[in-house]
């Protein structure tokens, strides 16, 4: 029950958390910036429309963005909010979960490509090459989480018998796990310094470009699985860097979402005092990350003790 | 007779029917089709009636007075049985309509009396019970194949593909006629059940000299090259049977040999599972860098057959260190992925020959648009693609999982190579898994989506029923296993019970495995319709227009201006060089009056410049010294002939 209910709280308030960046943004530009609530009124603005759809487009135009948002909530199904148990979950469904993401950027790159429009294939092709990259950083964090517990789920990453702690005895090597993780969360959701979601310039793009023919509730949809999987990656570093016992059960969730909303800060801060990086430097910036817990996964090995 | 006897009999009584009534074409692949279902129909009842007494379905035959030919069948060679009669009755049936060219009916009498051959031989090759038999099984299996990719001999393209499989055929099969050798020397007993008594440091090499062999049937790089050029030429029906079913033989042998050497040095494990990660993730990259549809999909077979290897080399490795749950993931999760292959192999191979056969080339720059064009085998393509990029909630994914699971499972052993290499495996299992989708997203997605880039594309038109249908099913079989993984697991896990002792592995572990990766999948599926649902509502009563693609401010859009499928995978395989070598013909504008500006790119497979360089110049350059040899006179030749006995002769007696 409880588990439902903190599912129903990060469904719900998943879209506010992006305010935050833009808030951090306008405040360093000197502006006012959008309300705080600017993402629900997008969604609701979104829903409230019809879609024109191009004439190259088939059906898998229209399954991008259906299986991009299932695929969204899925991951926040197996992932213990607010360090409750998860809804559903068992021994590999980190795995799992990462699959699922991956079928979502499977759909929306064969959507992008279905429009027939070079900078969409553009985009696509960028998108595919820098979640390759980003893999290696993931697979390599799930090994070091092996290494350190034994276990291969978020649910028992976080809640199981020896939960995952910056205060354990590898607590250390968790530093560049949060770093990392933190890297992976700016290139998956396209952030700066990977990508910049305010750009107007269609060349440069990578995530929105991909995305230019969705409109109505379809881009909705897109808009909400992007908020979830933003918010899963936030949970995700903000659950390494405060572990929650799984005891207090509710009583966790304001420590949670204070955690998580100084994840939003950072990346409005990252935002606001790094420009993009080229194209051609991504793939180090990516591979960066994967050095990182690549370093702390030999460490466990134990050559040094 | 048994009832397996059976069946291959009529199989192979279905082949020899069309070489009498080829002339009545209609008659003849109605005959032909109905023989050779009936044949594999029985084929898997004799299966499914004597799974509990696998020991019934023995036999042998006197051969030459010498020799007996024995056969027997365990869970392995069942597991390896199934794909062969479900697939290539599916392959029969979509033959039907591929073959449709009028004054081509002798030659595809031939082609469908050499596929049943095919089919009964690879039978015969997973039940040969002694070496012999095995290698004349597996000689008939090689030879019917090469007649088979030679359908279209008067392309010379075609004949020098065949000789290139033929080559690496006969040298694999000389390979693993050595490692037969070799240990019949030492063991003296013909039967796979004797070579357990030869010596350790004998059983090395017999196990690389037949890994070797079969290597180059399964594609194992640096030995796979033939396979690029032969699937391109071969009919597509026969291209898939020979990549879902055939090359799993080479599979096969290198699980019979490891059964029958009973090796537990870890060493082995070790060197097939870095010889899996080198094999798989090399394996795509040439696929990204393909740009024929049949030529990707045969390097994709390269990569899966490098998975299973993966997962068999973390299997051995299991053994060795007596750790039977990661030798269970392993072998487990190496023959799910081997049954999976088959499916959605095959369905990509049919997908492949129906484009070729609606647009007249398989070329992916010159498709697009052909999921309308298509409707039916366009969606079963694309089922087919997110099985094999490995994602839930189909096949792919669960045979995958087994092998990552075993690869964890490894995290936990100490010795520090081990570890290093169990961190190597998940990695490379990551990075092919997402190089899978890079493909497979490029093949979707130029050749089905988006605008046609030719006239031809634009008129191609879906083929009929007979290729279509194996198609659905295939595509239906991917789903199904992808929802209701638990029997295909635990029949995995009970193929793969002789490899090791497996008794004291919990005998619900495949049930648990496959419950949750079950639930995975329907939680999925429950989510995306609850999404549907929720999509429909928010359309319902609203305005949907159409127009064209936002073309970013340009006003004269062509569809030649869409990403073509080498520019999409440019970044992704520039970034692995040099084991990618990419080759670029690029003539621009230089002087005021233009001229015609090329662009022509193409990626090239290291190992074949290797073998081109390294070992076929070499070769030609010694024997074209050595050509005065052969002069044409006749006394001379005589001389030779003398002077070989004589030499004979002397080393006797000395």
């Amino acid at each position: 029950m409880e588990s439902a209910l903190s599912l129903g709280i990060a469904l719900l308030t998943a879209p506010l958390f992006p305010g935050i960046i833009l808030k951090v943004k306008a405040f360093f530009a000197g502006k006012k910036g959008p309300p705080l609530l600017i993402k629900y009124y997008t969604l609701m603005k979104l829903f409230r429309k019809g879609s024109v759809y191009s004439t190259s487009t088939s059906f898998v135009f229209r399954m991008g963005p259906l299986v991009s948002c299932a695929g969204a909530i899925m991951v926040l199904l197996f992932f213990p909010l607010g360090g409750g148990a998860p809804l559903v979950s068992f021994h590999g469904d980190a795995i799992l979960i990462f699959y699922i993401l991956a079928i979502a950027r499977f759909f929306t790159i064969a959507a992008a490509l279905d429009t027939a429009s070079p900078f969409q294939g553009m985009g696509a092709a960028r998108e595919a090459f820098f979640g390759t990259l980003a893999e290696v950083t993931i697979f390599a964090t799930l090994i070091l989480f092996y290494r350190m517990t034994g276990a291969l789920g978020f649910g028992e990453y976080f809640t199981g018998a020896a939960p995952i702690s910056l205060f354990g005895r590898d607590g250390a090597l968790l530093v560049l796990v949060i770093v990392a993780m933190f890297m992976v969360l700016l290139t998956e959701n396209s952030r700066v310094p990977v990508d910049d979601p305010a750009t107007h310039l269609e060349l440069t793009m990578i995530h929105e470009v991909m995305i230019l023919d969705h409109s109505g509730p379809d881009l909705g949809l897109i808009e909400l699985a992007s908020f979830y999987k933003l918010f899963f990656y936030a949970a995700f570093v903000s659950l390494i860097i405060c572990p929650l016992d799984p005891a207090r059960g509710m009583g966790n969730l304001p420590v949670f979402y204070g955690v998580i909303a100084s994840i939003y800060l950072a990346v409005g801060l990252v935002e606001s005092a790094t420009a993009r990086l080229k194209m051609d430097r991504v793939a180090k910036f990516i591979l960066t990350s994967a050095t990182l817990v690549f370093f702390a996964a030999i460490l466990t090995m134990g050559f040094v003790q | 007779m048994n009832t397996f006897q059976l069946s291959l009999a009529i199989l192979v009584a279905g082949g020899l029917i069309p070489l009498v009534t080829y002339r009545h074409m209609m008659l003849t692949k109605w005959l032909y089709l109905g023989t050779t279902l009936v044949g594999c129909l029985i084929g898997l009842f004799s299966l499914f009636s004597s799974i509990h007494r696998l020991e019934d379905l023995a036999w042998s035959w006197p051969w030459l007075h010498v020799f007996t030919l024995e056969f027997s069948c365990d869970s392995l060679s069942v597991f390896f049985l199934l794909p062969i009669f479900l697939i290539c009755p599916l392959a029969c049936l979509y033959s039907l309509a591929y073959f449709d060219k009028a004054g081509h009916s002798l030659r595809t009498a031939v082609s469908f009396c050499c596929t049943n051959i095919l089919i009964a031989a690879m039978a015969l090759v997973s039940v040969a019970a002694n070496i012999l038999t095995f290698a004349l099984a597996w000689e008939i299996m090689s030879l019917s194949s090469y007649i088979l990719v030679m359908y279209e001999y008067e392309k010379e393209q075609t004949r020098a593909a065949g000789y290139l499989y033929f080559l690496f055929a006969q040298a694999g099969a000389l390979l693993i006629f050595a490692a037969f050798g070799v240990g019949y020397s030492y063991s003296g007993g013909m039967a796979f059940a004797a070579f357990s008594s030869i010596p350790e440091q004998v059983k090395f090499l017999v196990f690389f000299l037949a890994f070797l062999g079969f290597g180059s049937k399964a594609g194992i790089v640096p030995v796979h090259i033939w396979l690029p050029h032969a699937h391109p030429a071969a009919p597509s029906h026969i291209s898939a049977i020979m990549s879902g079913v055939m090359i799993k033989m080479g599979i096969y042998g290198i699980l019979r040999m490891y059964m029958a050497l009973a090796v537990t040095d870890i060493a082995v494990g070790q060197i097939v599972l870095a010889v899996g990660m080198i094999t798989g993730i090399l394996g795509i990259l040439y696929a990204l860098g393909k740009s024929h549809m049949k030529g990707l999909l045969a390097y994709s077979s390269v990569e899966n057959v490098g998975i299973m290897l993966i997962g068999i080399g973390l299997g051995m490795m299991g053994v060795a260190k007596d750790n039977m749950v990661m030798a269970g993931f392993g072998f487990g999760g190496a023959l799910l992925h081997m049954l999976n292959h088959s499916i959605y192999k095959s369905l990509l191979f049919f997908g492949a020959g129906a484009v070729i056969k609606a647009a007249g080339t398989g070329n992916i720059e010159e498709l697009g648009g052909l999921m309308k064009r298509l409707p039916v085998s366009g969606r079963a393509f694309l089922a087919g693609s997110v099985s094999i990029s490995g994602l839930p909630p189909f096949n792919g994914f669960v045979g995958e999982f087994l092998i990552y699971l075993a690869a964890f499972q490894c995290l936990n052993v100490t010795h520090h190579l081990n570890l290093l290499l169990a961190i190597l495996a998940i990695v490379s299992l990551a990075i092919i898994g997402s190089l899978t989708i890079f493909c497979f997203t490029k093949l979707v997605g130029v050749v089905y989506l988006g605008e046609p880039r030719t006239a031809a594309a634009a008129k191609a038109r879906e083929g009929g029923w007979a290729m279509t249908l194996p198609m659905v099913v295939l595509a239906a079989a991917c789903l199904a296993i992808g929802i209701f993984p638990e029997s295909a697991m635990r029949f995995a896990f009970w193929g793969m019970s002789g490899l090791g002792d497996f008794s004291r592995l919990d005998p619900d572990l495949p049930a648990t495995i496959g419950a949750n990766l079950a639930l995975g999948s329907r939680v999925f599926i429950l989510l995306f319709f609850v999404v549907f649902l929720a999509r429909k509502l928010l359309y319902r009563g609203k305005e949907i227009a159409q127009g064209p693609t936002w073309g970013c401010g340009f006003t004269r859009p062509t569809t030649r201006i869409q990403y073509t499928g080498s520019s999409f995978s440019r970044t992704m395989i520039r970034f692995f060089r040099p084991f990618v070598l990419i080759r670029e013909t690029v003539v621009q504008l230089t002087q005021i009056f233009p001229s015609r500006t090329v662009y022509d790119c193409r990626t090239e497979d290291v190992a074949e410049i290797g073998w081109h360089r390294g070992v076929a110049s070499p070769l030609l350059t010694v024997f074209g010294k050595l050509r005065w040899i052969q002069h044409g006179n006749v006394q001379l030749y005589i001389g030779y002939i003398i002077l070989t006995i004589l030499i004979v002769l002397l080393s006797l007696i000395v």
